[in-house]
């Protein structure tokens, strides 16, 4: 008697249209979304948006090179700043857009060329700087910055042409702009130089002796993190349309670094979920008690390094996982990586604090 | 002549609060191979329950002895429960659990009493005495008499005791020392809590100038993270001389350089951070270690 | 009067499983050697022993079982282990590292003697008494680390490895020297060794491992007289 032949359940993602399919379906989705969505909503999106793409230049450091940096809210404010200054020289503004990432680039370039010459921490430690300096120069360089005072800088309104509202054209400008960053994010790091960049994070002298300079690449990631920075804060200002001394302070650097872990480390959606922490969060407690914001955060930050070191984006995966092993395929059980750690290295099975034997 | 003399021994004891920080964040990761960017929170925790302690009416020594040993227990509780499954892998996510512990205390301080300044008293009195013919400030040299004492007790200890010899064996190869007996985990927490009371001491003496607040000592970190990069992780000496070379430089030039001035002081460690490495890119003191693949 | 006796020990790290039934017996005073090659599991029946490594089946010591103590417990017992690589306290001098081994000790004017007592069996060391001990050439670290060991007035003493890295005229001093300390002290030994040659001058019996199994076990005699032996380990 014929036994009807059992069909492997392959996952829905790999059928081919699918893949087609759900990128398309999501550009139409994005496209109608700021028509349809009430006006606050849209201006929440794009701050998520702007700050999204903050996560992910600090992603690109820190996630997925492994440096430690608190500096990469000086470079969205320098961004900003840049931008705002531009705006109000009455300059075009795709010329603004450009002086806004080179500038930020330009000195990330050059504080990775000092620090990551030092090894270790010291990217940690010199950019803990930025933000501390960069707030008492902000204030002090008030010909430029406008001081405590700050900035104001409106150009984000929506050109007659369009025939939209002011907050649906933001969040358009925000996405697109954003889109591409993540995009071409995206493309880097699942290319050659996001493997090497992964090699220097997991084992330095492994790179080196790989021909794989981390001296070169660290330089090179954090160069783009602030030039990601520097998109990050011209869209900061489109947005929020005001910067101060303020915008780039030693505590939202922390909020910086805490919406990254606990969004996702080295992961492209949980730069998105990072930036959307990043703007809901502190408006959830601030209405609960807004004194005890930082402590929630401080303990939200603690939970998820011990219990859930990828953060968001790795519970999101881990439950996709599962979810497939249901359907009777025997997936390897996910070891919970450290949010700086190489996925899945051997190191995750072995005993902590025993010497490799190299023979027993 | 006078107001640089003046600047000299103010430099010298806001140097010897940024050499305790510094010593302390030596002192943690000879022990445990992480850097504690908490450790200034720490610090500023305990001030507060001396402060709040004075608040009731104690009278100041008592509460400063009782935030020390406040400070001491804190300090190895935290890396029993907290940071001991960190220890020994990749210090760069321990550092971050230390940015988060360092949210946290923030957090808690404000949250128990406010992110108001408070006033915290002074041990020394705020009069001049006069040395070498100029009057300088009784605080600066009390703090950094007190600082400098305290520096030399604790090289006294790791030395010349048992303990200290336990402290220095753990740190230089944990697994080796318990072979020979020595109870690692609790040495771990004993240097913890040596470098948070290092820390409490030098919050307190600071705390009368800067009042209190939970982010009083985050600057104060800044000068101390640059004083380890000058000196050299593995080279206590270093990263004392590197930060009263730090204290005394930033308050010369906040008077002398106009540019700088007041404001912008904090940038001075990082301008000789930049020029150091220019000349030689391992720092000052440091050491080119090799490490096995 | 059987000092240390293991029997059916497993261990693995991680998932790889290394040891899959040792069994072992050293007596008091005797000194049992460990052989085999590389990756057969030596050190880590050692560092079973120590504690350092977790284990299944039974090791006794002195009728207590040892099994699942923290190494500093199980040094508090009375066994010593120098580990393969030596250990040495490198930043400390060798004076702090003899101190450190006599850590449990209380008896201020016995560890006193005691290391006049180490100094005077490595010479060599009393040479070098201040000196950071990283500033040792292999062999003297080795002797160092030996001495460390015996500061503790140990019962059993575990070496992983002492010739490892030397050159055979020092790893034969150093052997030589370890041989005195037997006949002075009356230590029990655990000696695991890849050159058998030397471990036989030293043990009164033997078991080899092979792939975490012991697979032979005799007398030093016996095992040096075995065809296998010889072309194995002892070449032909």
């Amino acid at each position: 008697m014929a036994r009807a032949v059992d069909v492997p359940a392959s996952s829905l993602r790999q059928r081919p249209w699918v893949r087609l399919a759900a990128p398309l379906l999501l550009a139409v989705v994005l496209a109608v979304l700021p028509l349809v969505l009430p006006e606050s909503t849209n201006e929440t999106l794009a701050r998520i948006g702007v700050f999204a793409v903050a996560v992910l230049g600090l992603n690109v450091v820190m996630g997925y090179t492994g440096q430690v940096s608190l500096g990469q809210i000086f470079f969205l404010g320098l961004g900003a700043y840049i931008t705002g200054y531009g705006v109000q020289q009455d300059w075009n503004i795709v010329l603004v857009f450009l002086l806004a990432c080179l500038g930020a680039a330009a000195a990330g370039l050059l504080v990775a060329l000092a620090a990551a010459r030092l090894g270790g921490l010291a990217i940690a430690m010199v950019t803990i700087a930025l933000p501390i300096v960069g707030v008492p120069l902000a204030k002090r360089l008030s010909d430029y910055t406008g001081g405590s005072q700050g900035l104001s800088a409106r150009f984000a309104d929506a050109p007659e042409a369009t025939g939209l509202y002011d907050d649906q054209w933001q969040l358009y400008v925000v996405l697109v702009i954003g889109g591409t960053v993540f995009l071409l994010t995206r493309s880097l790091v699942r290319g050659k130089f996001g493997r090497a960049f992964a090699i220097v994070k997991g084992n330095e002298a492994v790179a080196a002796s790989m021909g794989i300079s981390p001296y070169r690449y660290k330089v090179l990631a954090f160069t783009i993190a602030s030039l990601i920075g520097g998109v990050s804060g011209f869209l900061y200002m489109f947005v929020i349309q005001y910067t101060s001394p303020e915008t780039m302070s030693f505590g939202h650097s922390i909020e910086l670094l805490a919406a990254m872990v606990i969004g996702g480390a080295g992961s492209i959606v949980g730069s998105l979920l990072g930036g959307a922490y990043y703007v809901l969060v502190p408006e959830l407690t601030n209405q609960v008690d807004s004194s005890l914001t930082a402590l929630l955060q401080g303990v939200v930050l603690l939970a998820v390094l011990f219990v859930l070191p990828g953060g968001l984006a790795s519970l999101f995966r881990r439950l996709g996982r599962s979810r497939r092993r249901l359907r009777a395929e025997p997936g390897p059980g996910a070891s919970p990586t450290t949010p700086l750690s190489t996925a899945g290295s051997a190191t995750a099975t072995e005993e902590p604090g025993k010497e490799r034997q190299g023979h027993a | 002549m006078g107001t640089f003399v003046q600047l000299v021994v103010d430099g010298l004891s806001a140097g010897s609060v940024y050499a305790a920080i510094a010593l302390a964040i030596v002192l943690v990761h000879s022990a445990t191979g992480l850097i504690n960017f908490a450790q200034g929170g720490m610090a500023v925790l305990s001030v507060y329950i001396a402060w709040w302690l004075t608040t009731r009416g104690v009278p100041l020594i008592v509460a400063l002895l009782v935030s020390i040993v406040f400070s001491i227990a804190f300090g190895a509780l935290v890396e029993r429960y907290l940071m001991r499954r960190f220890e020994r892998g990749d210090p760069d996510t321990a550092v971050v659990v230390t940015i988060g512990l360092l949210t946290l205390i923030t957090g808690v301080a404000g949250w128990l009493w406010t992110y108001n300044n408070q006033q915290f008293p002074s041990l020394f009195s705020l009069d001049t005495v006069s040395f070498l013919g100029v009057s300088v400030s009784q605080r600066s040299l009390g703090t950094t008499a007190v600082i400098i004492v305290v520096m030399v007790a604790l090289q006294g200890l790791f030395i010349g005791t048992k303990l200290g010899l336990a402290l220095r064996a753990v740190a230089n190869n944990p697994e080796s020392a318990a072979f020979s007996g020595l109870p690692v985990g609790r040495l771990l927490m004993v240097g913890w809590g040596l470098a948070a009371a290092l820390g409490a001491v030098a919050g307190a003496l600071v705390a009368p100038q800067l009042t209190l607040t939970p982010g009083m000592l985050d600057n104060a970190l800044v000068y101390a993270l640059a004083a380890v990069i000058l000196g050299g992780l593995t080279s206590p000496v270093g990263v004392v001389v590197a930060a009263w070379l730090i204290g005394v430089l930033e308050n010369l030039a906040a008077v002398y350089v106009p540019f700088i001035g007041y404001d912008l002081k904090v940038a001075v460690p990082f301008i000789l951070i930049f020029l150091v490495l220019l000349v030689r890119p391992q720092g000052l003191f440091g050491r080119k270690t090799v490490v096995r693949v | 009067m059987t000092l240390l006796e293991l029997e059916g020990l497993t261990a693995s790290y991680g998932p790889v499983q290394v040891l899959e039934g040792v069994s072992l017996s050293v007596p008091d005073n005797g000194a049992v050697g460990i052989l085999g090659a590389n990756g057969a599991g030596k050190t880590t029946t050692l560092r079973a022993i120590s504690g350092t490594v977790r284990t299944g089946g039974r090791i006794v010591f002195d009728g207590k079982d040892i099994r699942g103590l923290r190494p500093d417990q199980v040094a508090a017992l009375g066994i010593a282990h120098v580990p393969e690589g030596r250990g040495t306290l490198g930043d400390l001098t060798v004076r702090d590292n003899l101190r450190v081994g006599a850590y449990l000790r209380r008896d201020r004017k016995g560890i006193a003697e005691d290391i006049d007592f180490c100094l005077e069996l490595f010479p060599n060391l009393a040479d070098r008494i201040t000196s950071n001990a990283s500033a040792l050439s292999g062999g003297e670290q080795q002797m160092l680390a030996v001495a460390r060991a015996i500061m503790s007035k140990p019962r059993l003493l575990l070496l992983d490895e002492a010739s490892l890295g030397l050159a055979p005229s020092t790893a034969k001093n150093v052997y030589d020297a370890i041989r005195r300390l037997r006949l002075t002290l009356g230590i029990a030994m655990v000696v695991v060794e890849q050159n058998a040659n030397l471990a036989f001058t030293l043990v009164d019996s033997a078991t080899v491992l092979e792939t975490g199994r012991s697979v032979l076990t005799g007398t030093s005699a016996e095992l040096k007289g075995m065809d296998e032996i010889r072309r194995a380990y002892l070449g032909g």
